[in-house]
């Protein structure tokens, strides 16, 4: 069985999943993961699934954000209005702005 | 682990479900974020109708998208509270139904002109995201990572409602003055939305020596002031004389606390005021009506149970 592996690189972090391994049983598999992908990089935990346990949805089955232009729903758009008054909001802007910069390179990435 | 070695190790993040945690640890974060995940519902059963009375198309667009993500942060704040053992996901939204679950003051009031929206939308979203962000180094790790996410989202919200209040703002001369009335009946509740002052506050300490929360009520206040003020007085709103707001030597602000009605802010803490029972019961209402769609789920997660995994929430 293949189980996918996430791992943590410090206490309070994000599990990301970093790749694979062969193993029959969850102890092995934890074991593995540890091997392959615990030794150098830093990691705190590692979680390790069934990959069939999996559900996947992607690019091809649906449209991401939908197909109009949803461009309300973004801070960005308010160019009225600045967020530079409260260092939340600019940073909340910030983190938009970046997302739909990579939504925008992924989708011209995916086309050509 | 012990409270003492609680106390010691909190720092943000600290501590996830791996780690077996005091049950007054799991209790004081419970009521904390079950408090925070109620308001998020609440706040978009409050906004709801506007969808409806939106101005505009783009206006309706946007306060779809918005009641839409403040769902989704209750979803998600009501995880982070599961994840403590204390209460499950079903228990807390049953207390709201009943009227057990607390939540935010501001959201115990009608909101029922257009010209209000941007009390909420901006002063009150405003407020909420000033405490959300220090939220983000809550020792408490899924309550944290549940922040992240609503703060990236949340400067939508922030930005529509100053864009909203703009407009209100440079409208024409009956707008302006329905605005400036707007303004001084939410203000003092917008003043309460941070609670009662650090010492007479009953969850303060607790929370904070265990690192749950970061800042108290009056730094928090302060800090609300300190942006939003200028904002007011930028979009020509005047204060109210009262509460009496003055400002220190070092710029910080001092509110005249017995300026505040604290019966009232009790009364509604209770969710005993009128308007606790009109909005609960509103919600009440509504899951009534959507009733046979959770039951159509849950059904259907029995029966495909053993031969699918369950689906994530």
């Amino acid at each position: 069985m293949i189980w996918e592996v996430f791992r943590q690189e410090k206490p309070g972090g994000y599990h990301t999943h970093c790749g694979n391994v062969h193993a029959p049983d969850a102890e092995m598999a934890k074991l593995f993961a540890e091997v392959q992908h615990g030794r150098r990089k830093p990691t705190n935990s590692l979680w390790v699934v069934p990959q069939p346990e999996i559900a996947e949805v992607d690019a091809e089955d649906t449209t991401f954000g939908g197909t109009t232009d949803k461009s309300y729903r973004w801070a960005m758009t308010y160019t009225g209005v600045d967020a530079s008054f409260a260092e939340e909001v600019a940073e909340s802007q910030r983190e938009q702005e970046t997302a739909d910069r990579e939504r925008e390179e992924v989708t011209a990435g995916g086309n050509s | 682990m012990d409270i003492e070695t609680v106390k010691e190790r909190a720092a943000p993040r600290a501590f996830s479900p791996k780690d077996d945690m005091p049950e007054e640890y799991r209790k004081a974060a419970t009521r904390m974020i079950q408090f925070h995940a109620n308001s998020e519902i609440m706040g978009a059963y409050l906004e709801r109708p506007f969808i409806r009375q939106a101005p505009s198309l783009d206006r309706k667009l946007a306060f779809s998208a918005k009641v839409q993500d403040e769902i989704g942060h209750g979803q998600l704040l009501y995880r982070a509270a599961e994840s403590l053992g204390i209460k499950t996901r079903e228990e807390m939204l049953e207390e709201l139904a009943t009227g057990d679950g607390k939540f935010l003051n501001c959201f115990h009031y009608p909101m029922e002109e257009w010209v209000e929206t941007p009390m909420i939308g901006f002063f009150v979203d405003g407020a909420a995201m000033r405490r959300q962000a220090t939220l983000k180094r809550s020792s408490w790790e899924p309550y944290a990572h549940a922040m992240d996410k609503v703060c990236f989202e949340e400067g939508f919200h922030v930005k529509h409602g100053e864009d909203i209040l703009r407009e209100l703002a440079t409208g024409s001369r009956a707008e302006r003055e329905r605005l400036q009335e707007a303004f001084e009946t939410w203000w003092p509740r917008i003043i309460q939305f941070f609670g009662p002052t650090d010492d007479k506050s009953t969850h303060h300490d607790f929370a904070s020596e265990v690192g749950l929360k970061q800042l108290s009520n009056d730094e928090l206040r302060n800090a609300f002031l300190n942006a939003y003020i200028p904002k007011a007085e930028k979009y020509g709103l005047e204060i109210p004389e009262e509460p009496r707001i003055r400002k220190r030597d070092d710029g910080t602000y001092r509110v005249v606390e017995d300026d505040l009605d604290w019966d009232e802010f009790f009364t509604v803490a209770k969710n005993d005021y009128e308007g606790s029972h009109v909005q609960i019961g509103k919600r009440h209402d509504t899951q009534e009506a959507v009733e046979w769609v959770r039951t159509v789920l849950d059904e259907h997660e029995q029966t495909s149970m053993g031969t699918a995994p369950a689906a994530a929430d």
